[in-house]
Parts: structure tokens; C-alpha cells; sequence
């Protein structure tokens, strides 16, 4: 959908802000990181939240030279790639049939981008703790920012050459990337666990963004075959959750999505709450404070608690994100196979490896360089260590949980 | 001051000798409550103060619903910026969830914020409407003389069902926030509120105007 957008006057405020040059691009931080801004989200408050937003205008990806934002392999119109294997579920697969519900919203009630625009770092006007989703491919690197996704959810992209779908639930606090193909995902309206289903536009297989596996076919599409698709998993790519200070000192040459998204929406505005102080609304992390929407299991842990979680065919983990960042390197089992968890402080985000021969990781680095590690004496960078790296991403608690009740848990 | 008043000879509160009732004459009855109710609403627009309250009371009632939508919200960060759809028609007739369609333009202005849904402002001027004319009624009876009377809370009743009709499209939302526990039944009852509340408006108005008293 394309639009026209007639900006009468800028405020004074902005005006102010950045001719200072307090958007930040004057007085990056050259070193660690400023005083309050947290490690991991919710509850924690952060030091430089306020100041003037401006993400207007912006243009197609396909204008930045750096954007690979044409499909760089072809893809029948409807095709969706897929793991050979299918992930783990925690549960039998009609119990997320029966457990899902309406979530109040219509089939696309909330619009997916689907023509995304952006612009440079240095052309946007963003707060340092705003939250930002990172992908990074083969050098394209594009932000999308939080509060621009909680009203869409889902982002209809190309990156890197490849169709993806840049996907974020703000009820369970995920954030995952998924390949497409020659089809587009949506926002079916309806939740499992409280999290988004989606369902791709070809055939209306319905996919819980957490478990990334087709649950049934809905009843949009005509499609023949669609059946084949039920029970099997979604292909992934790592999406960052992080500030938008860390991101842009990490990739200064990013790209960040911009406000024209073709809606009339307000996105001054987060309907499920604040992330700021005080944290309210649905973020909120008190005790009594428990998911609006029934979930398949239930446990006693701080249900808000942020998690770094990864699942395979055989299994489930999560690790408690505090406690990843603040011990830099956790162990645990995934299945039957070791894993290894380490943190990225520079961009507050943990990956997970599988590490079945028990190969000796530590920290080896400097913290301010983007903590290097060491594997049995070889070193590498936190998301590039010499071990299988697993899709792993942020998550709350009380979400993973009731998709993975019998998952490995560390620190929680 | 003059009360309204019938000018087809007028009709009592109580039941006259010989009138029809739900139980001898259901269709009869019914239309009498019609007329009846339309002498009162005709009378009290018919007034200064009747149309005032109607005015007032819808203005209130619409800005009320499009805040209950978060349409219209004091979040902007100033200036004024104003932005609209490519294809607004079409656009304006999407429906988003029951009785929420899509918002064709966001029109930002200082601190104010307002996303302007063509069929949600249609909506809430027509229970604005209802909730007016019916508190109009009220306000005409109660200031007129004691034999036109109705009971004073009639009319502060009249507008509850309507405000509540506002917060149905964004129930489940709205149980996000406050922290309640959402259910598929409680989900799915949310999205009646807008026929209720016009039922219950309707209902509320044929009240009022049979209570009136207009004299002959």
C-alpha cells in the first residue's frame, strides 16, 4: 500500500534535539556502556530513554546500495522452505489445536508490513534504549524498531537476498526471523500460550511463531497439499533483541525501519504497556501479575523473566538471561547433547552451541570489543564460535515454558 | 416552561381504561410505545435545553468512545503531522475485529494524537445520538412540571450500556492492561457489546419515553 504523507511543521523540540546533536550520533559512547542501561529487559530502567523520535519518510530497501533486498534465488509462488526435521513440540500437537483462542483481532486485524521502507542510522531520530530487532546477513543489516512491530507483528522483508519474515509477539516478548519463500505470513488473529499464530498466505498453515511448526490448516485458502505442511518446522534466522544504541554502535552502516508502513497507526504508543518506568501494563513484573491468556502449562518461576531459549528435533533449553550476561558463559543439556550458552554484552543478546564433545569455552576477551571467547584455546567471537550454533532467541518465561514444560533450565 | 406535548390529544403514564397492554394487544402496545416515545424525543429537541443536553451529551459521549478505542490519545510528541492512507475507501470499510475497522488517516496535533476510523466515528455518533436524545428526554421531563416527571435516574442511567459498547473492540486489549484473565467465552461475549449497548440504548429510550407524562 503506498502512501502520501504531508508533513505541515517539525517541532521544536526535534528542531532542538538535533541541531544538539542529543539523538546521539554526536556523543556515541566510544567504550562500555553508559550508566543504567540494562543488560536485560523488563524492570530494569534505562538512562536514556526520552528524547525526540523521528522516523518518518524512509525509502525501499531496494534504493540502499549495501540492502540486498532482491530475491537472489527464485521461488515458486508459494513455496515456503522448511527444516528437514521437524523441531520439538512440549506437547502432543492437538494440544495447541485446542489450546489456542481468539486474541480479539480479526484474520490480519493486525496488518503485516509488507513494504517495508527504511533509512539510515544517521537520518532517523531514535532514543538510545529504544528496543530494536537486528538481522544481520552477509553485510545487509537492518533495525526494526520495537515500536513499530507491536502493531504489526510481522514484517514482510527481503534480506540478504532471501524472503524472510521478521516476526515479533509482544505478549511473550519473542522476536524471530523465518524464511518465506514465495509466500507472505500474517497475523491469524488468534494465540496459543499467548503467542502470535501466524499463517502463510499461500495456504493458511497456522504456525505459533515459538514453536515455528505448522499446527493445522486454516480455512482462508483453497490450497491443495496444504496438509503436508502441518508438523513440520519453519526455517530460522537469528534476530538480535537489543537498544538501538548498542545496535548502531555494533553496525553503524544500518539500515532501521521507518514509520511508513502504509497504516494509520500511533506509534507513540505501546497498547500492551510500557517497557519504561514503571514497566506496566502486560510487561509488568509483578508477582501477582500473571498472562492475560491461558496457558498449556504453568510453572512457579518469575514468569516475566527473560530467557535465552533454543530447541532442536530433540529437545528444549533456556537460559536465564541475567544470569547468561552475568556469568558470560553457561552450560547445560539439550537432549542428550551438552550445550553451551555465551553472552554478547555489546549487543546484550546470548547464543547457544551444541557442544557435544564438551569442548572447553571460555571468556577470552575484552568486553568492550564484543567479549571474545576461547574454545579449547582457540578463540572466536560470541556468535561465531567453532561449535553448531543453535537458533536461539529472547523469550518470557511463562511462554517458553508452556511450550517446552520439560525443558533443561539454567539459572531459572 | 413547556413540556412536550402530544399533538395528537396527548396520553397518560398510567394505563387509561380501555388502552392496550403487552398482554391484550402486543402490537398495539407497541406502536403506542412508539408514538409515545417519539412525542417525547420530538418534544425535547423541540427545546433549547433538549438540544443542548442532545449536543452536548453526544459530543461527549463520541470524544468518551474514540478515547475507549485509543483513537484519540494525548501521546504525540508535538507538531502537527498528518498522514493518510493511500486508498482510504477501501481501507475505511476493513474490518479489523467486530465493529473496529481500519483508520484511514492519523492526523497528529501538539500532544494529541487522533487515528480517524470513518465507520468507528459513524458508530460513535450514532450512540452518541441515542445516549443524547435519551438524557434529552430525561432533562425535558425533569425540568418540566412535576406531572411530566420521570425518576431523576432514568436519565443518568440511559448512557451506561452505550459507554460500555465503546470499550468492546478493544476488550481483549483492554484485559492486557488491567491484568485480567482473558478466556475464549470472555473473548467472544466482548464481541456482542456494540449490539447490546445499541439494544440496550433503544431499550432505555422506549423506557424513558413511556414514563413521560404528557399532558393532554
Amino acid at each position: 500500500m503506498s502512501h502520501t504523507r504531508r508533513t505541515l511543521l517539525t517541532t521544536l523540540a526535534a528542531a532542538t534535539g538535533a541541531s544538539a546533536g542529543c539523538l546521539g550520533r554526536g556523543g556515541r559512547s566510544s567504550g562500555g556502556d553508559p550508566d543504567g542501561e540494562p543488560l536485560v529487559d523488563l524492570g530494569r530502567p534505562c538512562a536514556n530513554s526520552g528524547g525526540p523520535v523521528d522516523l518518518s519518510g524512509g525509502r525501499p530497501a531496494t534504493a540502499f546500495e549495501r540492502a540486498r533486498a532482491t530475491p537472489e534465488t527464485a521461488s515458486d509462488d508459494g513455496d515456503l522452505p522448511l527444516r528437514e526435521t521437524p523441531l520439538h513440540l512440549g506437547h502432543d500437537r492437538s494440544a495447541f489445536v485446542d489450546g489456542q483462542m481468539s486474541g480479539g483481532v480479526g484474520h490480519d486485524g493486525i496488518p503485516s508490513i509488507d513494504e517495508p521502507r527504511f533509512a539510515r542510522a544517521a537520518d532517523v531520530g531514535l532514543p538510545d534504549c529504544e528496543r530494536v530487532f537486528g538481522v544481520a546477513s552477509d553485510g545487509d543489516v537492518r533495525a526494526y524498531p520495537q515500536r513499530i512491530l507491536v502493531r504489526h507483528e510481522i514484517v514482510n522483508d527481503v534480506v540478504g537476498g532471501d524472503p524472510v519474515a521478521v516476526t515479533y509477539c509482544p505478549l511473550t516478548g519473542t522476536a524471530q526471523g523465518f524464511y518465506r519463500g514465495g509466500t507472505t505470513f500474517g497475523v491469524s488473529g488468534r494465540l496459543v500460550n499467548s503467542n502470535l499464530i501466524m499463517w502463510d498466505r499461500a495456504r493458511d498453515v497456522r504456525w505459533p511463531q515459538i514453536a515455528a511448526t505448522g499446527i493445522e490448516v486454516g480455512g482462508q485458502r483453497d490450497a491443495d497439499g496444504a496438509d503436508r505442511y502441518v508438523g513440520q518446522s519453519l526455517r530460522e534466522f537469528r534476530v538480535v533483541w537489543t537498544t538501538w544504541r548498542r545496535w548502531r554502535t555494533r553496525h553503524p552502516d544500518t539500515l532501521v525501519l521507518t514509520e511508513e508502513t502504509g497504516s494509520a497507526r500511533n506509534y507513540n504508543r505501546d497498547p500492551y504497556g510500557s517497557y519504561e518506568p514503571p514497566v506496566s501494563g502486560h510487561y509488568s513484573t509483578d508477582a501477582g501479575r500473571q498472562p492475560n491468556f491461558p496457558l498449556l502449562a504453568y510453572d512457579d518461576a518469575e514468569s516475566k523473566r527473560v530467557v535465552v531459549g533454543a530447541r532442536t528435533a530433540a529437545g528444549a533449553v533456556a537460559f536465564d538471561k541475567r544470569a547468561l550476561m552475568g556469568a558470560s558463559v553457561l552450560t547445560g543439556e539439550l537432549g542428550d547433547t551438552p550445550v553451551v550458552a555465551v553472552a554478547d554484552e555489546g549487543i546484550t543478546t546470548g547464543y547457544v552451541y551444541a557442544n557435544p564433545e564438551g569442548l572447553r569455552v571460555e571468556r577470552d576477551g575484552d568486553a568492550d570489543e564484543g567479549a571474545v571467547y576461547a574454545v579449547d584455546g582457540t578463540p572466536a567471537p560470541p556468535d561465531a564460535l567453532p561449535l553448531d550454533r543453535l537458533q536461539a532467541f529472547d523469550a518470557m518465561w511463562f511462554a517458553w515454558h508452556g511450550f517446552y514444560p520439560g525443558t533443561e533450565r539454567v539459572g531459572i | 416552561m413547556t413540556a412536550p406535548t402530544d399533538d395528537r390529544g396527548g396520553t397518560e403514564t398510567a394505563p387509561e381504561s380501555g388502552a392496550p397492554t403487552p398482554r391484550t394487544a402486543p402490537l398495539a402496545w407497541g406502536g403506542r410505545l412508539l408514538a409515545r416515545t417519539g412525542v417525547a424525543v420530538r418534544g425535547a429537541v423541540g427545546r433549547r435545553d433538549g438540544r443542548a443536553t442532545l449536543v452536548v451529551v453526544a459530543a461527549l459521549y463520541l470524544l468518551t468512545y474514540l478515547w475507549a478505542l485509543r483513537d484519540l490519545t494525548a501521546s504525540g510528541p508535538g507538531g502537527v503531522d498528518v498522514f493518510v492512507v493511500a486508498e482510504p475507501v477501501s481501507t475505511a470499510l476493513t474490518p479489523l475485529s467486530p465493529f473496529l475497522f481500519e483508520a484511514v488517516a492519523r492526523v497528529e496535533a501538539g500532544p494529541i494524537v487522533y487515528l480517524f476510523r470513518p465507520v468507528n466515528v459513524a458508530l460513535g455518533i450514532g450512540l452518541g445520538l441515542l445516549v443524547g436524545v435519551t438524557l434529552a428526554v430525561s432533562v425535558v421531563s425533569w425540568r418540566g412540571p412535576e406531572a411530566c416527571r420521570i425518576g431523576a435516574g432514568a436519565g443518568a442511567t440511559a448512557g451506561v450500556p452505550g459507554l460500555l459498547s465503546g470499550f468492546a473492540c478493544c476488550g481483549p486489549q483492554l484485559l492486557v492492561v488491567i491484568g485480567l484473565q482473558a478466556s475464549a467465552g470472555l473473548v467472544a461475549a466482548m464481541q456482542w457489546m456494540v449490539p447490546l449497548a445499541v439494544a440496550s440504548l433503544l431499550l432505555t429510550l422506549l423506557w424513558v419515553g413511556s414514563r413521560v407524562r404528557i399532558p393532554e
